[in-house]
């Protein structure tokens, strides 16, 4: 069977944390290449925040693959996705043989962490203020 | 692949002819994929297809940005795959 040009967006539990994320991104890689697919190339997102709660996380891993395989190795890797509990969600689409790959521009591991964080520090401050006038 | 065919068609000037008057005279609005050749549209570039949505989050109408069919088809499936992954929302701030 000819093999075409897919690529598949995976999320990835936020408490997996880092290390997990990327044992999964390699569980996810063998799982491409047991299914007899080449791997054009793999870009880490990284936590990025999600436009909404899903599994009721605000954040999630986002892993990217490229690759080559038959559209029967495609529905195994997507079963196996299914199984795999610490993924959130994923979509695969097939790209056009001419297509470049995703340009690691597009990633843009966006603005917030600096911002988010002190949010999240302004907040504690208020919690611990709040306590103590209680 | 018969899908591009339609590439030289690109947008073609609708019914610009008689029995059909355009309302206000505003400038004609041209598809802005057919435009810039080089703009791909692509589920992942969250910026480019940010700017598709209205405020509350809902896919803006062609006839307000004036894509062309072919590439509002593209688009929606486009934002429509984004929001499977969470990159664009489906809704935002409730009333």
């Amino acid at each position: 069977m000819a093999d075409r040009r897919y690529e598949t967006l995976v999320l990835i539990h936020p408490e997996q944390g880092e290390q997990g994320a990327k044992e999964l991104t390699n569980r996810v890689r063998s799982l491409i290449e047991e299914q007899k697919g080449t791997i054009g190339q793999i870009q880490e997102w990284g936590l990025r925040d999600l436009a909404f709660l899903v599994a009721k996380q605000r954040r999630a891993f986002y892993v990217l693959f490229e690759y080559r395989a038959t559209p029967a190795a495609l529905t195994e890797v997507e079963r196996n996705l299914r199984l795999t509990d610490p993924v959130l969600r994923f979509v695969s689409v097939r790209q056009a043989e001419n297509a470049p790959p995703t340009p690691d521009r597009t990633v843009r591991r966006p603005e917030p962490e600096e911002t988010d964080t002190s949010l999240d520090a302004g907040d504690a401050g208020d919690m611990e203020s709040l306590g103590e006038e209680m | 692949m018969p899908k591009d065919r339609g590439e030289r068609r690109g947008s073609s000037s609708k019914g610009e002819g008689r029995g059909f008057r355009r309302r206000g005279l505003g400038r004609r609005k041209v598809c802005r994929f057919c435009a810039d050749k080089t703009m791909q549209i692509d589920y992942k570039d969250t910026r480019a297809l940010g700017g598709f949505l209205s405020e509350r989050g809902k896919i803006m109408p062609s006839r307000i940005t004036g894509n062309c069919a072919r590439h509002q088809r593209r688009l929606t499936v486009a934002i429509k795959r984004a929001r499977t992954v969470a990159l664009l929302p489906y809704c935002t701030s409730y009333p």
